[in-house]
């Protein structure tokens, strides 16, 4: 790990344990858990660990799942990203359990009338049935929530309900795979016309398949993400490109470069704690 | 059996009755999704608005290419459209910024976003940032670099904010347009911004009808808490939360960037349409229906124009243009896919 790096993680964290998306700002869920799986491994960084780990406990809402921050009492996609971050500690508090039980629960919009499902096919090119994640609960599934929700579950012990899900979600990210490779947000069509791939969600598509489904993971999917996130060049396409590559035991040094001459003197990515703990992540090369 | 006796009198006491229940029924079944509150305040604003309400004043300007003078056509159109003073006010000002693709003009021109933060500078306005919340893009950053607004921020030393992870904060909602909320999460310099300047592109969309000033506020909705894209605004109805998010935001003012607009398959893949036009005002209704005319389109037929205009939010058709002649400057788009306009 970057030592610059760390350091400005370690002196960005919060008081109250978490770390929010710019520093100064309030902690969030996403921003402190993935700043977490950063820190896991590093024994300079046992104490803020340790306080993360604190500060995602008390996020947690009664329902089991969490929101954006500790003001934010809707449960919400952050969830995974927290039973992501707990997966890897001992759990004597339960919080664990509730956050799975929450995402294997949660409500998607579900479209029942033949009419619409037919529009749906027609226009999207997506089979509406097939069960993925929402970002909040009773929206439309999409590409990244089921990514991340796939990553969570995938690292837990399978239990035959985890593993249906799981089996129908890698069913669900092969359905919604844009024509060339790669993914876009949520449909491989719109209205007719194919939609390109981008950059985050083929990153975080391809990171959940190579913990579930590796086999199903396409060249041109690969192919897909390389070129986007040479298109994308911002430090999140690049790092979490890098993750998803490395994970596959592959490497793109002209992207590690660009991501590299992004750090800041402060050692930080763009001073915000989420972009330099991916980043570390990228380095590190899993999740 | 009683032996009824119904006088002409009693049935038509009855008949009007029954008339009054019948209507009553279809008044609350036609408010039922938005709840007859609602439904009977916005339309008694909107009859008000008809009836009384003075015309809103929209600046019109032709300016052929983006190398012209921008800020002197815009300067003209602040005057003429009468638009308050700005001076010592905290802006954000909010181009779209929705994703840079080849040979689709997508974005708000930077030469656009550069004049309008000249005239802040010269009319004196206070703190001034740009900020969007782009729903396609994990990190605005990006777009902000290749759509050459980066430049145009750095010459004039002005910061620039991505929405969607902007320290967001719940605000209660106002004026009843999202039912199931009761606040929106919005970022802190939207919060703490005196006035908001929208500058968008004028261009189709194939949900929305049009895309300009006030689609424009869908980028100010962070990311952070509702997703990429915000599904809960199109859950929430595109129309609905568009006037919903417009109530939050309140003081805004509108300068949309006609002099490329984009027709066709819009918001991303419609084609490039050499305007030279660009249109403003502070009230965001009447410069998106003058916007909407300018491309052709009726705004009658565009879902949130039209709902603005009926629930008195904006004035739709009492519009006074002032500079460039509507009949000289109004093109014919080809709308959007989806049949939103037809």
């Amino acid at each position: 790990m970057s030592t610059p790096a760390l350091d400005f993680l370690l002196a960005s964290q919060n008081s109250d344990g978490g770390w929010g998306y710019a520093q100064g700002q309030a902690s969030t869920t996403e921003a402190t858990a993935t700043t977490a799986l950063a820190l896991q491994n590093d024994a300079a960084g046992d104490e803020c660990y340790r306080r993360a780990l604190d500060w995602l406990r008390t996020a947690q809402h009664p329902d089991g799942g969490w929101g954006l921050s500790h003001e934010d009492d809707e449960s919400g996609w952050e969830t995974a990203w927290a039973v992501l971050a707990l997966t890897r500690v001992g759990d004597e508090t339960g919080a664990l359990d509730r956050g799975v039980n929450w995402l294997s629960a949660v409500k998607r919009l579900q479209i029942t009338d033949d009419e619409l499902q037919k529009e749906t096919r027609e226009k999207a090119g997506i089979d509406p049935n097939l069960d993925g994640w929402p970002w909040l609960p009773g929206e439309a599934t999409w590409v990244e929530p089921t990514a991340l929700a796939m990553l969570a579950l995938g690292a837990l012990p399978p239990t035959p309900a985890i593993l249906a899900r799981l089996n129908e979600a890698v069913r669900y990210q092969h359905d919604r795979r844009c024509r060339g490779g790669g993914w876009n947000f949520g449909n491989p069509i719109m209205l007719g016309g194919s939609l390109p791939p981008r950059a985050h969600p083929t990153a975080w598509a391809i990171l959940a398949l190579a913990r579930v489904a590796p086999e199903t993971i396409q060249p041109e999917d690969v192919t897909a993400l390389r070129a986007e996130m040479q298109r994308d060049g911002g430090a999140l396409a690049l790092a979490w490109g890098l993750l998803a590559l490395r994970t596959l035991d592959q490497n793109d040094e002209e992207a590690a470069a660009r991501l590299s001459a992004q750090q800041r003197p402060d050692g930080g990515w763009n001073q915000n704690p989420y972009h330099t703990a991916v980043a570390i992540l990228a380095t590190q090369g899993h999740l | 059996m009683p032996n009824l006796h119904l006088t002409r009198r009693t049935f038509l006491r009855l008949a009007a009755l029954a008339g009054l229940g019948v209507s009553i029924a279809a008044l609350e079944k036609t408010a039922r999704p938005v709840g007859l509150g609602n439904y009977l305040r916005w339309l008694a604003r909107g009859q008000t608005q008809n009836l009384a309400g003075s015309p809103a004043l929209v600046g019109l300007g032709t300016c052929p290419s983006y190398d012209d003078d921008v800020l002197g056509c815009l300067r003209d159109l602040w005057r003429q459209a009468e638009i308050p003073d700005v001076s010592g006010k905290r802006v954000l000002v909010k181009p779209n910024l929705i994703d840079v693709i080849e040979n689709h003009p997508t974005t708000t021109a930077p030469a656009v976003v550069g004049a309008v933060l000249d005239l802040l500078a010269e009319m004196g306005a206070g703190e001034v940032v740009v900020g969007d919340g782009p729903g396609f893009r994990r990190e605005a950053w990006p777009v902000v670099e290749i759509s050459g607004l980066a430049a145009v921020l750095a010459e004039r030393k002005i910061p620039f904010v991505d929405l969607n992870y902007d320290d967001p904060r719940p605000v209660p909602v106002r004026d009843g347009w999202f039912r199931h909320a009761s606040a929106i999460w919005l970022p802190r310099h939207v919060c703490e911004a005196d006035l908001v300047i929208s500058v968008p592109k004028l261009k189709t969309h194939h949900w929305a009808g049009v895309s300009l000033s006030l689609k424009n506020l869908f980028g100010i909705v962070p990311g952070a808490r509702y997703g990429w894209p915000k599904n809960f605004l199109h859950i929430n109805g595109i129309p609905t939360s568009i006037l919903g998010l417009y109530q939050l935001v309140r003081p805004m003012v509108a300068v949309v960037d006609g002099i490329v607009g984009m027709e066709g398959d819009g918001p991303l893949f419609g084609a490039a349409v050499p305007h030279g036009v660009l249109a403003a005002g502070a009230d965001p209704v009447a410069v998106d229906s003058t916007c909407a005319r300018l491309m052709g389109f009726d705004p009658q037929k565009v879902g949130y124009l039209w709902l603005a205009g009926w629930a008195g939010v904006g004035q739709v058709d009492r519009v006074a243009t002032r500079g460039g002649s509507m009949e000289q400057l109004r093109r014919r788009y080809q709308a959007p896919p989806g049949g939103t306009l037809t």
